[in-house]
């Protein structure tokens, strides 16, 4: 699904429960004009900055790195992460590009736990 | 497994279920008066500060280093909720000095059902304190192991674990697969007393009465995924030792109660018809910190007055948030 339309409809639920989330009030509280918005959620423009994306997964109780990735875009500190380490990390995106989930999280860090 | 995100514990079992897993955090907040009064529930004033054991071994005492898992500061006599999150159903355990909350009973990794010594999330939101009495609990407070104060040295008469041991377990795959088909699709929004000395190594102590329910398991004991499962011990460094440990302070204290309601800040409420387990036996009889403070030092514990909140904000069941500002 694309950003605006997905933006439009987790905004639409969430307002059928709590008139909060019409798209003046949501507009008014991450800080942009409610025709903005409404031209995002109808993709009539771009999608906004990563600063404005986040704040609208944070309304909308979303993963700001997944509404990110729909709009196209690496979050910042992904990005300064990568640039630190280029070649070991586009190596290693490469090689578990088709992995499984489960594959993948064995590479993140655990809490380790031990004996009680 | 569990992963540490943003002073969040994020415990996954992909071996379960792609969506097998729940988040749990602990939240600041206002330590309630130990008057015998039953309180509201009181606001979050966010998460605590999380860290990994590993990252700091060489500052730790060796018992945490053995048992692994994470650490959090706390100040003495200050109070904290567990916030449980995520919508795939979950049982967890919650013990403070390997003593059980809910049950009362020693810590032991496996569920039981008879009696109930564990939380269904998300039906549980949270998880406040001790479970004393059915639809009350007495707030979990820090205080320094050795003084007699928590419910562990209360229970046992020693001063061995302290912090927070926490288990999680999945509701098997098929159970959940059942259910989803079935469920309609729910939105989820998403003091120091005067002899404070800071040691290394908190435990809980029962605190001040609160309103709180503690759901019966509507699944039944059968729907756990009983193999796989995943736990925490979480330690508690008292504030001045977290600082010295990891060079980072740790956030401000919170406001008294009284200074919040003085404020006019809001208290919560959480209406539910659901039902909900008896208090543990083993909890009932202990004594909470401010009846232990008097009867060690001839005086009430310090900002202990009793209050009446007058703005009380009543939380829907589909309702999570209960965020202070202060």
């Amino acid at each position: 699904m694309t950003f605006g339309k997905h933006l439009r409809i987790k905004r639409e639920k969430l307002r059928a429960e709590d008139r909060q989330y019409s798209v003046r009030q949501v507009a008014q509280r991450i800080g942009v004009e409610p025709a903005y918005l409404s031209k995002i959620e109808r993709e009539d423009v771009a999608p906004p900055s990563e600063a404005k994306i986040r704040a609208l997964a944070d309304e909308l109780g979303e993963d700001s790195d997944v509404l990110l990735a729909m709009a196209g875009k690496v979050s910042s500190d992904l990005l300064e992460v990568i640039r630190k380490r280029p070649r070991l990390f586009a190596q290693l995106i490469r090689e578990l590009k088709s992995a499984p989930d489960h594959a993948i999280l064995r590479v993140v860090r655990e809490v380790r736990d031990g004996e009680w | 497994m569990i992963e540490l995100q943003d002073n969040n514990l994020t415990f996954r079992f992909p071996e379960v279920h792609p969506e097998a897993g729940c988040q749990i955090d602990f939240q600041r907040t206002l330590r309630i008066p130990d008057d015998n009064q039953e309180y509201p529930l009181p606001p979050g004033l966010g998460r605590f500060p999380v860290q990994h054991v590993d990252d700091y071994a060489d500052h730790l005492p060796e018992a945490w280093r053995k048992h692994g898992g994470v650490f959090v500061p706390m100040y003495q006599a200050e109070a904290l909720w567990i916030n449980f999150s995520g919508y795939y159903p979950c049982a967890i355990k919650i013990a403070a000095g390997k003593i059980n909350a809910v049950s009362g009973e020693a810590w032991k990794n496996e569920l039981s059902a008879k009696p109930q010594d564990y939380v269904v999330s998300p039906e549980q939101p949270w998880l406040d304190g001790f479970n004393v009495s059915e639809g009350h609990i007495r707030q979990f407070v820090a205080m320094p192991l050795g003084e007699g104060y928590t419910a562990e040295e209360q229970i046992t008469g020693e001063a061995e674990h302290g912090g927070l041991q926490i288990i999680v377990y999945p509701m098997k795959a098929e159970v959940y697969e059942k259910l989803a088909t079935h469920r309609v699709e729910e939105v989820c929004y998403d003091m120091a007393p005067p002899t404070a000395k800071d040691t290394l190594g908190m435990g809980l102590a029962p605190g001040g009465l609160m309103r709180q329910k503690i759901y019966s398991d509507e699944y039944g004991i059968e729907a756990w995924e009983l193999e796989h499962s995943s736990r925490c011990f979480v330690h508690l460094a008292s504030s001045a030792e977290y600082q010295k440990i990891t060079g980072n302070n740790p956030p401000h204290k919170p406001p008294t109660a009284q200074e919040y309601a003085t404020a006019g800040l809001p208290w919560f409420d959480c209406y539910s018809d659901k039902s909900s387990i008896p208090g543990a036996q083993g909890l009932t009889s202990l004594g909470s910190i401010g009846a232990k403070f008097f009867s060690k030092h001839s005086k009430p514990l310090p900002d202990n007055q009793a209050l009446k909140p007058s703005v009380i904000t009543k939380l829907e069941p589909s309702t999570r948030v209960r965020d202070g500002k202060f």
